[in-house]
């Protein structure tokens, strides 16, 4: 009851009392007097931390960073305490948390083959990232990336194993059934997600629900299909036969000789990760995508139809997730294996980290890359166990994903913003 | 009134915030037992300086004195142990609960202990308070189920309750229909003549003159003079507040009416609970003619104009658009056709408020080809677009890189109806379009409402304001309950008949035909 009146954006006149109350509590903050011409306290040191820019974003996120590195660090040395190992080199402890962050975060970057590692994760996890971010963009939680992703790369390998035949070889035969294959996760995995988008427009099915249970369809039904038509005679798991050699992206680059990563694929994901973020920013249909997710009731009053909008934007979003797969048959397997990574489901963290920006998807997708490479290693090169490298991953994401956390810390320094602020004068206020 | 003892000196307030001056050097002297209206546009300062009387801000400079004393409140809560109480706006009730449970909430009775709460003891407290003011309230009844004009009086009981010498009102009767309006001011003068100091902020002219005993005005801040109610005029208040002469009848030409343009028939619609909240509803608006509708809020009008645009599928009846049906079309084909819309929230719906303004001024022609042609934005020419709307509607601050949500209620307003007029429409539905806007920006809107009227197009305007249906309209609707209690011709017909007939009871003596021509 120690709020200043605002405009309280309720529904009906009736209803709008109950409501106000703490609409208007919410509201206060973010309104402002209107005398002034300029809203000169906006550019105070103290309210650029809230209204994060980019610039600030990223040094929030480097903070963040260093942050969970102390932690984590602190987390390891303790651990190497109470372990026990034949040289407890480092202070006593038997884990030395510089050599851990030094194999985490350094030794990825180090050697051809440990780059081509970390791009390979990271190229995987630009289509699903981007998948969830369309999503959520507009509004919709999206968790069945994975699914999409398994469905978009089964088709991509059956699709691939049946023209085959018919397909030329070489140089030709890749400019030919790569693209085919693209389009035919993309069509797979758009497909499969316009189900939970149709579901939620005309049935009010929660698309949480829905996509969650489509992925257990999605990696059952490839179970299922490959093991009781497409099995590989010559295979003891369940995989289907080899798909032709002209349709597999090579490493291309010398330098990445013999992993499972193409430059043709980081060229298509980064390729990917622009068209999204123009059509997001510089179409009609990518501001009613934006202003879908912001504000459902102003998307209706600019003529947005809901219900189009969220078969068409989920759709989008399966189609990404559907090329991921394709990839991921074409770069990683070269066939259909069951047993896919959590590729879609680490893609609702990268989404989340980049802030749901396409741009972003690119440093989440490699935030990701990094460290799974550098968990590899570390398992190889020092005694630490996965199960804590684990834990060290999971802090890193922890502080990167709450810079709300951290604009909470600036607020009690100098440089926080005011608390006492300009809250709206009876500018804000309503006449009925 | 004859009591000079001063209950409420701001002396000398001032209230900065980072880069805004609030209040500069304001004194206001509020003499006990007195209503005291505090007059001033949008952003003049009224509420932060009533905030700083609640304990709600520090002032910058300056002393509060009650009874002579000075204060230093921390809080409301010290201001409210100080004797001054605060009714908000939009109330702080809790539906559900009883006007009982609400008087007393936060201060209950106690009783075994202090364990549980004396529902007796709370009960008898607020009948007492009751009847001791004369207020006519049923202590048992549901928040939820009372009118707004008593819900508005428990809120005044609580500050009572709570021990309150000195009461502020922000915008008090913004929720009342005229009657209420008149009940408020009556209950005014029972509690100033029990010794109760009133300070009301409004920004009507005509309820400062009626109900206030001395009226302070403030303008960017500053008090720019206290007048004696008796001795003023509404012209002189009005050019106290906006600082240049205001033009207070609106001047309405006679414009040749031509043919329908928007035609509604046997309107049904229903609310999102199923109920029926607009029932049968049937008129025309012609082109050249600004048709009206008046009502308190919740009467079925946010549905019919949902209906009418596009948001809300009727249950039945039709709309049509220069004869062409038009009651299944999507919102979209509306917009194409040159309907343009200015919604009743704002904040809900006029405006997204992450966006800044160039992005504002593209919702709902993201798919118009002038702006974003191929499917491909023009941000620059949107740019232009803004700028000009902005300049136009006057909107501050000018920056159309601001936030939505950084600009006051007023000036979202102003940009909104910039936007929705600047397109040339065919026909225009403005939902409260000066809803929250200052008297100078009134003034700007309505010579454009009747600009549009005087280019020949179609103007359906919904507005609980009765000065502005009454004056604006060529015809007037009153809706009550969802159906036309009438339609009358507004400059035939008083403001008390009107209040009436919003009270759901037909005048028998207001002519019922409409000014021109037939109803469909």
């Amino acid at each position: 009851m120690t709020d200043d009146q605002s405009d309280a954006g309720g529904k009906d006149g009736a209803d709008d009392q109950s409501a106000a109350g703490s609409e208007a509590a919410a509201d206060a903050a973010t309104t402002e007097v209107d005398d002034g011409d300029i809203p000169s306290w906006s550019e105070s040191a103290a309210s650029k931390i809230v209204t994060a820019s980019a610039k600030e974003r990223v040094f929030i996120s480097v903070a963040a960073f260093l942050a969970s590195v102390l932690v984590g660090s602190v987390l390891v040395y303790l651990s190497g305490l109470v372990v026990d190992c034949t040289s407890a080199g480092f202070l006593g402890s038997c884990y030395n948390p510089f050599l851990v962050y030094y194999f985490l975060f350094v030794d990825p970057f180090i050697g051809g083959f440990n780059v081509a590692l970390v791009m390979k994760e990271t190229v995987l996890l630009l289509f699903t990232g981007l998948s969830v971010a369309v999503a959520f963009r507009a509004g919709l939680f999206n968790i069945g990336s994975q699914g999409q992703l398994v469905l978009g790369g089964l088709a991509t390998a059956l699709a691939l194993i049946f023209v085959a035949p018919l397909a030329p070889g070489g140089v030709l035969g890749t400019l030919v059934l790569v693209p085919f294959a693209l389009l035919v996760g993309a069509v797979f995995g758009g497909l499969y997600a316009a189900i939970p988008g149709a579901l939620k427009a005309y049935a009010e099915a929660n698309e949480v629900i829905t996509t969650i249970m489509l992925n257990f369809v999605a990696t059952n039904l490839a179970f299922f299909l490959i093991s009781t038509y497409y099995q590989d005679p010559e295979s003891g798991s369940v995989q289907t036969v080899a798909i032709p050699e002209a349709a597999r992206l090579k490493p291309i680059v010398p330098f990445f000789e013999g992993a499972q990563f193409s430059v043709l694929a980081l060229l298509l994901g980064v390729g990917l990760v622009a068209g999204t973020f123009y059509v997001l920013a510089n179409t009609a249909f990518g501001y009613d995508v934006r202003t879908s997710g912001l504000q459902a009731a102003a998307a209706d009053y600019a003529g947005v139809d809901p219900k189009r909008l969220v078969v068409s934007s989920m759709t989008l979003s399966g189609a990404l997730a559907g090329v991921g797969g394709a990839v991921y048959v074409m770069m990683v397997m070269a066939r259909y294996r069951t047993g896919v990574p959590a590729l879609g489901f680490d893609g609702i963290t990268v989404s989340i980290l980049a802030g749901n920006n396409p741009l972003g998807v690119i440093p989440a997708a490699l935030l990701f890359g990094v460290m799974k490479a550098g968990s590899l290693s570390i398992d190889f090169s020092l005694g630490v166990p996965k199960q804590l490298v684990g834990v060290l991953r999971g802090l890193v994401i922890l502080f990167v994903a709450m810079p709300e956390f951290f604009r909470l810390l600036a607020r009690y320094t100098p440089y926080g913003p005011d608390a006492d602020r300009a809250v709206a004068t009876d500018g804000g206020d309503d006449d009925a | 009134m004859a009591v000079s003892s001063l209950a409420v000196h701001l002396d000398s307030i001032t209230k900065r915030f980072p880069g805004v001056v609030a209040n500069d050097d304001v004194d206001l002297r509020v003499e006990e037992g007195s209503v005291h209206a505090l007059l001033g546009e949008n952003g003049a300062g009224k509420t932060t300086l009533m905030n700083v009387l609640y304990g709600l801000y520090e002032p910058t400079e300056g002393v509060v004195r009650l009874d002579g004393e000075a204060m230093d409140f921390d809080s409301p809560r010290d201001a409210i142990d100080a004797g001054v109480g605060m009714i908000h706006q939009h109330f702080m009730l809790v539906d559900p609960m009883t006007v009982t449970e609400n008087v007393v909430l936060g201060n209950e009775p106690r009783k075994w202990g202090g364990l549980a709460v004396d529902r007796l003891a709370s009960r008898k407290a607020v009948v007492d308070l009751a009847e001791k003011y004369g207020f006519d309230v049923d202590p048992d009844a549901a928040i939820e189920d009372i009118s707004v004009g008593e819900q508005q009086r428990v809120e005044i009981l609580k500050a009572l309750y709570r021990g309150a010498d000195v009461l502020i009102l922000d915008e008090p009767t913004a929720v009342l229909t005229p009657q209420e309006v008149e009940e408020l001011f009556a209950v005014f003068e029972e509690l100033t003549s029990q010794g109760k100091t009133i300070i009301f902020i409004s920004h009507k002219l005509d309820e400062a003159m009626n109900a206030a005993d001395d009226i302070t005005v403030l303008r960017d801040g500053v008090n720019v003079g206290t007048v004696d109610a008796n001795a003023t005029n509404r012209e002189e208040l009005a050019e106290l507040m906006v600082g240049r002469e205001v033009l207070l009848d609106v001047d309405k030409p006679s414009v040749s009416t031509g043919s329908s343009a928007l035609s509604v028939s046997e309107l049904t619609v229903r609310d999102e609970r199923g109920v029926v909240a607009v029932d049968g509803v049937s008129f025309d608006v012609r082109e050249g003619e600004v048709f009206g509708i008046a009502g308190v809020d919740g009467n079925g009008q946010s549905e019919l104009v949902e209906a009418v645009t596009g948001l809300r599928t009727p249950a039945a009846g039709s709309v049509a658009f220069d004869g062409e049906d038009i009651t299944r079309a999507s919102r979209r084909s509306r917009i194409a056709r040159g309907m343009a819309y200015v919604p009743e929230d704002r904040q809900e719906r006029g405006l997204v408020m992450d966006y800044d303004l160039v992005e504002n001024g593209l919702l709902g022609k993201q798919h118009d080809p002038a702006f974003a042609p191929n499917g491909r934005i023009d941000w620059e020419g949107t740019y232009e677009h803004v700028t000009d709307v902005i300049e136009e509607y006057d909107v501050r601050p000018p920056d159309p890189s601001a936030s939505a949500k950084s600009l006051s209620g007023g000036n979202q307003q102003k940009f909104i109806v910039g936007r929705e007029f600047s397109q040339d429409p065919e026909v225009v539905v403005a939902s409260h379009p000066t809803r929250g806007v200052d008297i100078g920006s009134v003034e700007f809107i309505h010579e454009q409402l009747l600009d549009l009227r005087a280019r020949g197009k179609a103007v359906l305007l919904v507005s609980s304001k009765l000065d502005e249906v009454q004056s604006l309209s060529d015809r007037l609707a009153v809706v009550h309950d969802g159906e036309f209690v009438d339609v009358v011709d507004p400059a035939t017909t008083t403001e008390e008949e009107l209040g009436l007939l919003m009270g759901g009871e037909s005048v028998g003596t207001v002519d019922a035909a409409p000014a021109r021509g037939d109803d469909a």
